[in-house]
C-alpha cells in the first residue's frame, strides 16, 4: 500500500496520454501560407479541439497562429504565437466551420511544422469521465453507456440524412419542373419573336411601298 | 492486509477496464482543400489495429464534370510500405490491418489543375487481446465482446459519414444545376430577343434611303 501513491499517478498519466492522442490527426504546415481544415456541422453540436505544434527537428520551437471561423464569419477562436492550445464551442449555425493554421514568427531553414490536431464533434466530444463520476458508474456499465451514446448518435445521423434528402428532393423536383417550363417558354419566345419580326418587316416594307 | 490488497487489485482492474475503453479509438472527419498533394498522418498505437475510413471529393464547379479524372489516394506505413492505393476515384472507402505501430501517412494527389475539396474520415479500431496484459491478469471476454460491438457501431458511423459527405456533394451538384438552369435560360431569352431586334435594325438599314443612295 505504501508504494501505491508513486505508481498510480504515473499510470493515470499514461492513461491520459493514451486517451488524448488516440484520435488525433497530424497535418504538415508549409513554411509560408495557411493550411485550413473544415467540417460541415449541424446546429447545436459540441465541438472540442486540441492542437499541439511539433517541429520536425528539435532545434527550434515553432509557434502557430490559429483562427476558427463560423459559417457566418464570426471568429470563434483566434490565437497567435502559440505552441499548443484548445478551443471548444457549441455550434449556433449549421454550415461549414473552418480552422486555419499558419506558422507564426521566424522559421529559419524553412522546415515543415507538424500540427497534431484533435478535432472532435458531437458524441466523440462527450466527457465520459465526468459522466462516470456524476452517475457513479464504472467498468462494464460505463462501456455500455458509451455504446448507448453511439447508438443515439447513429439515430440522429439517420434523421439528419433523411431531412437532407427531403430538402434535396424538393430542389430536384423544382429544377425538374423549371427545366420543362423554361424549355416550353423558350419555344414560345422563339415563335413570338419571329412572328413579331415578320409582322414588323411586313409593315415596314408596305410603308416603303416595296410590297 | 488481504482485504486491502484485494480492494487495490479491484481498483487497478477497474482502471484497466476504463483504460481499455478509452483505447478503443474514434476517428476524425475533416475536409481539406487539395491543390496538388496533401498528406495527413495518424499515429497508430498498436499493431494489429484495423484502420478504416473513407473520402469523398467535393467538386468545385467543374464545367464538364463527366471528364473529371478523380484523385489518387495512398496509405503508407511508417516503414514506407504501401498499405493501400486507389487511383482515379472521386470517393471511396478503404480498410487495412496495421502491421506495426507508428505514424501512418494518408496522401491525396490531384492530377488536374483545379483545386478540390476532399472530405475524409479515418478510424482506428482496436480490439483488446492477450498481448497487452500482465501475467496475473486475464482478458475478460465481456470486454472483448463489448469492443467488437463498439467496432461494429463505429463501422456504421463511418458509413454514415461517407453518406453525409456524398449527400453534401450531391447537394452542391443540385444547387449548381438549379443555378445553371435559371441563368442559362434567362440569358438565352435575352440573347434571342436582342438578336432578332438587331436583325430587324440591320434589315431596316439595308433598305434605308441613305444606303440606297450610296449604292447608286
Amino acid at each position: 500500500m505504501e508504494n501505491r501513491p508513486i505508481w498510480l499517478p504515473f499510470f493515470l498519466f499514461l492513461l491520459c496520454i493514451f486517451s488524448s492522442f488516440c484520435h488525433a490527426v497530424w497535418l504538415t504546415l508549409p513554411p509560408t501560407g495557411t493550411k485550413c481544415v473544415s467540417e460541415e456541422i449541424q446546429n447545436n453540436v459540441v465541438v472540442l479541439a486540441d492542437y499541439v505544434a511539433i517541429p520536425d527537428d528539435h532545434s527550434h520551437n515553432p509557434t502557430l497562429g490559429v483562427k476558427v471561423t463560423s459559417p457566418y464569419g464570426n471568429i470563434l477562436h483566434n490565437k497567435e504565437n502559440a505552441t499548443d492550445g484548445q478551443f471548444a464551442f457549441t455550434t449556433q449555425e449549421a454550415g461549414n466551420y473552418l480552422a486555419c493554421f499558419w506558422v507564426h514568427g521566424h522559421n529559419e531553414g524553412g522546415k515543415d511544422v507538424s500540427v497534431n490536431l484533435d478535432w472532435r464533434t458531437g458524441i466523440a466530444a462527450k466527457d465520459w469521465d465526468s459522466v462516470a463520476r456524476k452517475e457513479k458508474i464504472e467498468g462494464v456499465e460505463l462501456e455500455l453507456k458509451k455504446l448507448e451514446g453511439a447508438v443515439e448518435a447513429i439515430h440522429e445521423n439517420l434523421i439528419y440524412l433523411k431531412s437532407r434528402e427531403a430538402e434535396m428532393r424538393i430542389v430536384s423536383e423544382k429544377t425538374n419542373g423549371r427545366v420543362a417550363w423554361f424549355s416550353i417558354m423558350s419555344l414560345g419566345i422563339c415563335i413570338t419573336v419571329s412572328a413579331l419580326q415578320l409582322w414588323y418587316l411586313k409593315r415596314y416594307f408596305q410603308k416603303k411601298k416595296l410590297i | 492486509m488481504d482485504r486491502r490488497k484485494t480492494s487495490w487489485f479491484s481498483t487497478i482492474h477497474t482502471l484497466a477496464l476504463v483504460f481499455l475503453g478509452s483505447i478503443i479509438c474514434r476517428g476524425s472527419a475533416l475536409s481539406i482543400s487539395l491543390i496538388e498533394r496533401e498528406c495527413v498522418s495518424e499515429n497508430i498505437l498498436h499493431d494489429g489495429d484495423t484502420v478504416s475510413g473513407n473520402f469523398v471529393v467535393m467538386d468545385h464547379d467543374i464545367f464538364w464534370s463527366s471528364d473529371h479524372p478523380g484523385i489518387e489516394f495512398t496509405a503508407t506505413s511508417p516503414d514506407g510500405v504501401l498499405m493501400y492505393a486507389l487511383k482515379d476515384t472521386s470517393g471511396d472507402k478503404f480498410e487495412f490491418k496495421a502491421r506495426e505501430s507508428g505514424i501512418y501517412n494518408f496522401c491525396f494527389k490531384n492530377p488536374s489543375s483545379t483545386p478540390e475539396t476532399v472530405s475524409f474520415y479515418i478510424h482506428v479500431g482496436h480490439i483488446p487481446n492477450e498481448s497487452g496484459f500482465a501475467k496475473h491478469e486475464h482478458l475478460d471476454p465481456v470486454q472483448v465482446k463489448i469492443a467488437e460491438l463498439r467496432e461494429a457501431l463505429e463501422a456504421i458511423i463511418s458509413e454514415q459519414r461517407y453518406l453525409k459527405a456524398r449527400e453534401a456533394r450531391h447537394r452542391h451538384t443540385n444547387e449548381s444545376t438549379r443555378r445553371r438552369v435559371v441563368f442559362y435560360t434567362i440569358t438565352e431569352y435575352v440573347l434571342f430577343a436582342s438578336t432578332s431586334i438587331l436583325q430587324v435594325i440591320y434589315i431596316r438599314r439595308l433598305f434605308s434611303k441613305s444606303y440606297v443612295y450610296h449604292r447608286v
